[in-house]
């Protein structure tokens, strides 16, 4: 994943196995099972040899831009394991993120304490909607780089650290990645939400607090107030509505769980279980722990009968 | 592959399927069957060590959802609505998507005017109501493009790349008239993945004098007196015939200043804001002159 915000589309078909890896492969997967690779083989073949005959497929080897794609090289068609709206906003002390922490099988809510929410180094912070894997596999990605980054860098103490990638940069590496997938014809399914600060030219974390989003196919922006999928039709309209830059930090985290909840009573994929987190200047990056929203059932319209309520609506 | 076909030990002859052998290739297995249905196919080994061939269906041309649907095309523009009444899953991925918007870009004696709204859609949605789509390459041109959001950021990041370049290895920036070749010769480098980009070039060339460049998606390009593109290009193309190009009017044709070209975009973008949904919230205006670029934002109906 991390070469395909450096490849360029256009590819050579130089990830055909040779045959001295083929009769490997074939005596590799009679003693031990598919598609863990065994000491046997060196690490250059084991980038081909992860490679797995399973319909699966693996993503790490794409087809050429143009071309009908090899056998056993599968892309990505729907996502599988989804996880629904993600909110953000911009406030005084900084930026808050919000999502439920439910991830749906179809329509089986299947995990219903998954994390949406990730911190990737001490200043940046993600959220994302979509297929939960690839979520997984991004966050794997960029805490890898952040690792390199803080291995790298000048000092290893952290407050000396200016090596780390504030949320601006995150951001525009993202969306390269996405955009490399996606020319490839295999996409990251998600829609990532990006919070945290900008940096100044001197590598010092800004006063100004950043927030921008990256969908599957690369469309990148900033705003003060985003909101990922069903988000975007119900909670965007309220925020806007109620949104000013020096909210304090219990506005806005009302807003967002305001906004929650309503997602709860109309999103059949969304759940009243709830993180927060936000991104301030002193504070760093804070997710909170998995809270129930509570809700209210008592509304005229959810209770009586249409037909009897008068009005000119229902069933 | 296909002509490498490493022969095999355990071929027996009188099997029921000509066709079935166990292989010991991957590839000479896999070309076996393409060759004989031409389907996508992958072997699927047994626990005796043998493969036996299998077809199935790969991402390419896996249906879901009823009835077919076109094979690769790059544009899924399917009609006036751009696709987006079909339900989300029963089309596959697309690369693309279109995110909206409007360009219109007019030339004068000694100076460029060109603009573009800043609204970002996606399907019915508003994604954001202050992008910007007007890119100045050098201090003298300005790019403008609407279209594939996406798209537009990278085909943006390799013109500014390339300017890069040239202005290193020429030790000037790129006259307007070299950037609009460059720019063609860009997108048709995609011709078989283009760009879903719809681009003016505004500028003034190494005369002074206001140039104007029309594209469209895979390159090709001219010089022409004014341009207009996007989801309202069908709404200011033909005003702009009248007032620009001074067609079927009977009164006589004069030069026109600046600031009148200003008002007269900022009353296009009205008209086409009115109806066409992906056009409106603000334009953004830049008038280019040899001595440098001139900004301003007007506010349009957020509807």
């Amino acid at each position: 994943l991390k070469d395909d915000a450096k490849k360029s589309p256009v590819r050579t078909s130089q990830n055909a196995p040779t045959p001295f890896q083929i009769l490997y492969f074939k005596y590799a997967t009679a003693i031990s099972t598919i598609p863990s690779s065994t000491s046997i083989l060196t690490t250059a073949l084991i980038l081909t040899m992860s490679l797995s005959l399973q319909p699966g497929g693996s993503s790490t080897r794409a087809p050429p831009t143009g071309t009908l794609s090899a056998p056993g090289n599968a892309v990505t068609t729907r996502p599988i394991t989804t996880g629904t709206s993600v909110l953000g906003i911009k406030y005084r002390d900084g930026v808050m993120l919000a999502a439920d922490t439910l991830c749906s099988y179809g329509s089986l809510a299947k995990y219903k304490n998954a994390r949406r929410l990730l911190p990737v180094n001490s200043r940046t912070l993600i959220g994302g909607s979509g297929e939960y894997s690839d979520l997984q596999a991004i966050d794997d990605l960029l805490r890898r780089n952040a690792l390199e980054d803080r291995c790298t860098a000048d000092s290893l103490y952290e407050e000396e650290n200016d090596a780390e990638d504030c949320a601006k940069e995150v951001w525009s590496y993202l969306r390269a990645v996405m955009y490399n997938r996606r020319s490839k014809m295999n996409p990251l399914w998600n829609d990532i939400v990006v919070a945290g600060f900008r940096q100044n030219d001197d590598g010092s974390t800004s006063e100004e607090p950043f927030l921008g989003i990256v969908d599957k196919i690369g469309t990148a922006y900033e705003d003060d107030i985003l909101a990922t999928g069903f988000g975007g039709y119900i909670a965007l309209p309220l925020m806007r509505e109620k949104y000013r830059p020096d909210m304090e930090e219990g506005e806005a985290r009302a807003l967002l769980e305001d906004s929650l909840r309503i997602l709860f009573y109309r999103d059949c994929r969304a759940l009243n279980r709830v993180q927060i987190a936000k991104v301030t200047r002193d504070g760093g990056v804070l997710v909170s722990d998995p809270y129930e929203l509570d809700t209210y059932w008592d509304f005229k319209g959810f209770v009586t009968n249409k037909g009897e309520m008068g009005t000119d609506g229902g069933w | 592959p296909s002509s490498r076909k490493i022969p095999s030990r355990n071929q027996t002859p009188t099997s029921p399927n000509p066709h079935a052998t166990t292989m010991t290739s991957f590839l000479s297995a896999t070309a076996a069957v393409r060759s004989r249905n031409g389907e996508k196919c992958l072997p699927i080994h047994n626990s005796e060590g043998g493969a036996t061939i299998s077809v199935s269906f790969d991402g390419q041309n896996l249906a879901i959802g009823t009835g077919k649907y076109p094979t690769a095309s790059y544009h899924d523009d399917v009609g006036i609505d751009h696709g987006i009444t079909q339900a989300p899953w029963e089309r596959r991925f697309s690369p693309y998507e279109f995110n909206g918007g409007t360009t219109l870009a007019i030339s004068g004696k000694d100076y460029a005017v060109v603009a573009a709204d800043t609204r970002l859609s996606s399907g019915y949605e508003i994604l954001s109501r202050n992008i910007s789509k007007l890119h100045p390459l050098t201090e003298k041109c300005v790019l403008g493009s609407a279209g594939c959001k996406t798209d537009v950021d990278q085909l943006r990041s390799v013109l500014d790349i390339k300017m890069k370049v040239y202005a290193h290895n020429h030790r000037k920036p790129m006259a307007t008239p070299s950037v609009a070749q460059m720019l063609g010769n860009t997108l048709y480098y995609k011709r078989f993945f283009p760009y879903y980009a719809f681009n003016v070039l505004a500028g003034v060339d190494s005369e002074g004098k206001g140039a104007v460049y029309s594209y469209d998606a895979i390159g090709s390009f001219e010089r022409t007196p004014f341009s207009a593109s996007g989801s309202g290009q069908s709404f200011l193309i033909p005003l702009m015939d009248n007032v620009i190009s001074h067609k079927n009017r009977l009164d006589e044709k004069r030069d026109l200043e600046a600031e009148e070209v200003v008002e007269i975009v900022k009353d296009a973008f009205i008209t086409a804001g009115e109806r066409d949904i992906y056009t409106g919230d603000a334009v953004e205006i830049m008038i280019i002159r040899s001595d440098g670029i001139q900004k301003e934002l007007f506010q349009l109906k957020a509807d």
